[in-house]
């Protein structure tokens, strides 16, 4: 059962099944997400997953109390179907290139350090499993992508970095990120990525959607430079 | 058809109800900071109430009108001169050629919305006009408005048919003989009440802090912009340090920061957040608060029996 339903407006409900970061969780929020996207109620408008909630707006043309209980129903519907998996890691990998050069993952030589880790040591954990992407956010395309090898771990940066620039591919936390547009940010970039993770004149304007898998692919320099 | 900037003011950009189903994608809503005064101005010339419109911080914009033009102006924050005659806000005006707007300094409120019938042609990006400059999407090229840029506007054949009855005067403009109606503004000088509910953390903050919440007034900070409402008061504080994990956030909900300073998320709010929600500004009033600006005082009033879903 989701933890508790609470309005953080007068028309968006958020479902909260975990206040941690899980997996799991995470896998229920997308199931949700997708049950009321393929059946949509009278006046729903969007959904909003992140790590373990999914928060549905809606507008006039229906109360919050009738929202409340189409969820409910929802969440019994679909309940199942989360048990038993079927839907779950059918998924395809999404492979996302990524140039770790210190040229570009500017503090690749610092985590190295800090991590006593070797650069090669910490490409081969960034790009050896799939991690899930829990959600977008932040800033349009940001995807929080996780749960990175325990090795990998350390706190965001004190003073944030004033520009990151695009496509960078950071870490903080049990996270990876990658940095959609040149931004201040607080994650330690350890790579790039010549993919572009958000473009307004493309449909879908995002490269990634929470709930997708993605494993990053080491790419040289030069392979880099020759993308753009 | 078009119009020209000659002075932008404070800051100016193009609005309209905002952006619709992209906050998934981490693309804030955005549009009119107040909806209502920017509904009103489009219905005032005859439009939808999402047609693309100006939304005008204080005062300082000037804008030529190239061609004969009807349109309205709502909210506040100044007031308006046009070929250097006042003329009121909630009127449907008519302009000849060549006329000018002027928005002067006024004590009541702070956004101002000019709307013209027909609306202004901007292309939609990601299903509105809406400017959010911080990705470069919709409006003038994603960016506030800049002195020289022109605008232009859609056909307004059929709006001038109905204006018929306007008289122009002998400075070149005419209003409307009726006036909409509107919500009062808030004095500069006047503390604002505005309804508001516990947040979804409201029981992780001390009793002092949840005390305080309701009965202490806040100052709007000059670190206020479009993304929130910095607020200058009491700190509040947590019973407990805890760290939240992020989730979604949007327009009216009150957070706290690690200093304990709460900030109100307004139009272009982020869509995730990670900070303890105190409370959240009653939807009704989001346009009120709109309308008050840095340096006014603002109390908050708790709604009972409302939050029962």
């Amino acid at each position: 059962m989701p933890l508790r339903l609470y309005p953080i407006h007068d028309q968006a409900i958020t479902i909260e099944f975990s206040q941690e970061i899980s997996e799991d969780a995470n896998m229920h929020v997308i199931e949700m997400q997708h049950a009321i996207e393929s059946n949509p109620f009278k006046g729903f408008i969007e959904c909003v997953p992140a790590y373990g909630s999914l928060t549905v707006y809606f507008n006039d043309q229906v109360s919050a109390l009738d929202v409340r209980a189409q969820l409910m129903n929802f969440y019994a519907s679909q309940s199942e179907n989360i048990k038993s998996g079927t839907t779950k890691n059918n998924k395809q990998t999404i492979i996302i290139p990524v140039c770790y050069d210190p040229v570009v993952g500017v503090d690749l030589p610092w985590v190295s350090n800090h991590l006593n880790l070797s650069e090669e040591e910490i490409i081969s954990l960034h790009s050896a499993i799939a991690f899930r992407v829990f959600m977008i956010g932040f800033i349009p395309g940001f995807p929080y992508m996780g749960t990175l090898p325990q090795q990998l771990e350390l706190p965001r940066k004190q003073t944030p970095s004033m520009k990151i620039p695009m496509g960078s591919v950071a870490i903080a936390g049990k996270q990876t990120g990658i940095y959609p547009t040149e931004v201040p940010g607080g994650w330690h970039v350890i790579g790039r990525t010549p993919l572009k993770m958000f473009d307004k004149t493309k449909e879908p304007c995002c490269f990634l959607k929470a709930g997708d898998l993605v494993q990053f692919k080491s790419i040289s320099l030069e392979e880099f430079n020759q993308y753009s | 058809m078009s119009i020209t900037i000659l002075k932008a003011g404070f800051m100016s950009s193009v609005q309209d109800l905002g952006r619709w189903g992209y906050q998934q994608f981490g693309v804030p809503i955005g549009g009119a900071m107040d909806v209502v005064s920017a509904s009103i101005a489009n219905r005032i010339c005859g439009n939808d109430d999402g047609e693309a419109l100006l939304e005008c911080t204080l005062h300082g914009v000037e804008i030529l009108f190239n061609k004969t033009t009807l349109f309205a102006i709502t909210g506040g924050g100044s007031s308006a001169i046009v070929n250097g005659q006042p003329v009121s806000f909630y009127k449907l005006i008519k302009v000849v050629a060549g006329s000018t707007l002027k928005l002067h300094p006024d004590p009541f409120g702070c956004r101002s919305y000019v709307a013209f019938a027909g609306g202004l042609k901007i292309e939609a990006e990601l299903g509105s006009a809406s400017t959010y400059t911080q990705s470069s999407i919709g409006g003038y090229h994603g960016k506030n408005l800049d002195a020289g840029i022109v605008l232009e506007l859609k056909h307004q054949i059929h709006h001038l048919e109905k204006s018929k009855d306007i008289v122009i005067n002998e400075h070149g403009f005419g209003t409307s003989n009726w006036k909409s109606k509107s919500f009062n503004l808030p004095h500069i000088k006047e503390t604002t009440s505005i309804n508001c509910l516990p947040g979804p953390e409201w029981d992780a903050f001390d009793e002092e802090s949840q005390h305080q919440l309701f009965n202490t007034p806040f100052t709007v900070s000059a670190q206020s912009n479009r993304m929130g409402f910095r607020l200058v008061g009491p700190i509040l504080s947590l019973k407990e340090k805890t760290e939240m994990v992020s989730t979604a956030v949007t327009r009216g909900i009150i957070q706290v920061t690690n200093q304990g300073n709460p900030i109100i998320l307004m139009a272009d709010a982020q869509t995730i957040g990670g900070y303890p929600r105190i409370g959240r500004v009653c939807s009704n009033d989001i346009s009120l608060l709109a309308q008050c600006r840095p340096g006014q005082k603002i109390i908050f009033r708790e709604v009972g029996g409302y939050a029962t879903i």
